[in-house]
C-alpha cells in the first residue's frame, strides 16, 4: 500500500515537473504612497536601497519609469529584469508605485527539475525582494 | 400568325429571364464582394499567465472573444485560407486548434514535449513546431491533425518560419547561436552563426532576419549568396518583422520598437510600447503594426503611416503570441 502511495506521489511530482515549460515568471506588486507622483518619482531616482540591489538601466522621466537589472548573481532565479513605475493615485497627493519583475527559474534543461531550481523557488525568492523593497520605500517616503 | 405571336412572346420572355438571371448574378457578386470586405482582420493573442487566447477585432479595435486553451500558451501560427489557428501550449505539451470563423476550440493535438513556436507551409497542409526540450522540429499533418514527422535540429530550437519563395524552413537555435535552413525535404541547406541568443525570426523573398536577444542586434542573412550583416537595436530584441524594406523590432527590456530602414541602414524611429513588448505582426490591409505587451497584459496598435499609437487594448495575463498572430 505504501509503495502504491509513494508511486502515485512520484507520478504526480513528475507530472507537475513536466507541466513547467520555458515560461518567464512575473512578480508584480504595488504600494500607495502619500506623496505626489512627481515627488515620489524624484525620490525614487535617488533612493539608495534599490541601487544597492539593482543596477539602473534607464530612467524615463516622461513615463516615470525606471528599469533595473540585478547586481547579485548568486540567486535562485535568472535573467532578472525589473521596472518600477510611478502612477497617479486617487488624488494629487497620492501616488502608486508598481514593481514588475520578469525572470526565469535557474534550471532550463529537460525535466525533472532539481529541487530549489524550479519556478516556485524563483518566484518566492523574487517576492522576498519586491514586497519588503516597496514597503521600505513607502516608509522612507512617508517618514520625510 | 398565331405561331409567330407565340414565338415572339416566348422570345420576349426568354430575354427577360436572361436579363433577370444576369442581374441576380450581378447582385450576388456584389454581395460576395461585400461579404469579403465584412470579414474583419483579427489578432489572436496567447496569454501565458491565464491559459487563454484573446481575439481582437482589428476593424472594431476591441476584444471580441476569450478562448480557453491548454496550459501556458505561447507560440502561434495561422492558416489564412483554411482559417485555422494553431496554438502551442508549453505547460500541457500540446497544440490547441481554433476555428477562426466561429472562434471555437476544435481540436487538441498531443505532442508530449514543449512546443515553442509554429509555422506552416504555403499550401497549408502542414504545421511545423519547434520542440524546445528534445531539439526537434515536428511536422503536423493538418488533414490528420497529428504528428507525422520529427527532424533533429540544433540546441533549443526557438523561432521557426517558412520562406515561401525558396521553400525553406528557417530555425533559430537559441543556446548554440545558430540559424539553420532546411529545404522542404528536411535536408540541411545551411547552418549559419548568428549573434548571441537568437530568438525571433522572419523571412521573406531572399532574406532572413534574426533577433539576437543578448547582443541587442538583428542579423540579416541573404539566402542567395549567404552574405550577412547585423544592425543594433534597443535592449533585448525579441522578434522582428519586415514590410516594404522597413524592419520593425521589439525591444523587450526597453519597452520600445525600433524601426530600421534596410536601404539606408539606419534607425528611422523608436516608438514606446506597453511593458515588456515581446512579439509583433503587421497588417497591410488596415496599415497596422501590433505588438504584445507581456508586462502590461495588453497589445499596442500603431498606425504604420505615422507610427502613432492608435490604441492599447487589454488582453489576458502575460500576453506573448510568439509567431504570426494576425488573421488578415
Amino acid at each position: 500500500m505504501k509503495k502504491i502511495i509513494f508511486g502515485l506521489i512520484a507520478i504526480m511530482f513528475s507530472l507537475s515537473a513536466f507541466s513547467h515549460g520555458p515560461t518567464p515568471q512575473k512578480v508584480q506588486e504595488s504600494v500607495t504612497i502619500a506623496a505626489s507622483p512627481q515627488k515620489t518619482w524624484d525620490e525614487l531616482k535617488n533612493y539608495d536601497e534599490f541601487k544597492k540591489i539593482m543596477k539602473v538601466r534607464s530612467f524615463k522621466d516622461n513615463l516615470m519609469k525606471a528599469k533595473y537589472e540585478l547586481i547579485e548573481k548568486d540567486v535562485p532565479f535568472s535573467d532578472y529584469n525589473a521596472q518600477i513605475r510611478v502612477k497617479k493615485g486617487a488624488n494629487e497627493n497620492e501616488s502608486i508605485v508598481q514593481w514588475t519583475a520578469r525572470f526565469y527559474r535557474t534550471y532550463k534543461l529537460n525535466p525533472p527539475i532539481p529541487e530549489g531550481q524550479d519556478d516556485a523557488t524563483a518566484v518566492a525568492a523574487v517576492k522576498k525582494i519586491v514586497g519588503p523593497g516597496l514597503e521600505g520605500f513607502k516608509k522612507y517616503m512617508e517618514s520625510q | 400568325m398565331f405561331n409567330k405571336k407565340k414565338s415572339s412572346i416566348f422570345r420576349f420572355k426568354f430575354s427577360n429571364v436572361f436579363i433577370l438571371t444576369f442581374f441576380l448574378f450581378f447582385l450576388y457578386f456584389i454581395y460576395l464582394d461585400n461579404l469579403k470586405k465584412d470579414v474583419s482582420s483579427k489578432a489572436y493573442i496567447t496569454n501565458q499567465g491565464d491559459n487563454t487566447v484573446s481575439v481582437i477585432d482589428l476593424n472594431a479595435l476591441e476584444k471580441v472573444e476569450t478562448i480557453n486553451v491548454g496550459i501556458a500558451p505561447l507560440g502561434i501560427t495561422i492558416l489564412q485560407n483554411k482559417k485555422l489557428v494553431f496554438i502551442g501550449n508549453v505547460g500541457t505539451d500540446d497544440i490547441s486548434v481554433i476555428d477562426a470563423v466561429s472562434d471555437k476550440l476544435i481540436n487538441t493535438i498531443s505532442l508530449g514535449t514543449a512546443p515553442l513556436s509554429l509555422s506552416s507551409n504555403s499550401n497549408e497542409t502542414e504545421v511545423y513546431v519547434t520542440d524546445w526540450f528534445q531539439n526537434n522540429v515536428l511536422t503536423i499533418s493538418v488533414e490528420q491533425m497529428k504528428v507525422i514527422n520529427s527532424l533533429k535540429v540544433g540546441k533549443t530550437p526557438s523561432g521557426i518560419t517558412f520562406n515561401k519563395k525558396h521553400q525553406y524552413h528557417v530555425i533559430t537555435n537559441r543556446d548554440e547561436n545558430t540559424v539553420e535552413i532546411y529545404n522542404k525535404n528536411y535536408k540541411l541547406v545551411k547552418k549559419i552563426e548568428t549573434g548571441n541568443h537568437p530568438f525571433g525570426v522572419y523571412s521573406n523573398d531572399d532574406f532572413i532576419y534574426v533577433a539576437n536577444v543578448y547582443d541587442d542586434s538583428v542579423s540579416v542573412i541573404n539566402l542567395v549568396d549567404w552574405s550577412n550583416y547585423s544592425f543594433l537595436v534597443g535592449a533585448h530584441p525579441y522578434n522582428v518583422r519586415v514590410q516594404n524594406e522597413i524592419a520593425y523590432v521589439t525591444n523587450a527590456v526597453d519597452d520600445t520598437i525600433s524601426i530600421f530602414d534596410l536601404h539606408s541602414k539606419e534607425i528611422i524611429n523608436t516608438i514606446d510600447t506597453g511593458e515588456t513588448p515581446e512579439n509583433l505582426d503587421l497588417n497591410s490591409k488596415l496599415n497596422l503594426l501590433i505588438n504584445t505587451n507581456w508586462g502590461s497584459d495588453s497589445i499596442s496598435i500603431f498606425d504604420l503611416q505615422n507610427f502613432q499609437l492608435i490604441q492599447e487594448i487589454k488582453t489576458g495575463a502575460q500576453s506573448r503570441s510568439f509567431g504570426d498572430f494576425i488573421l488578415h
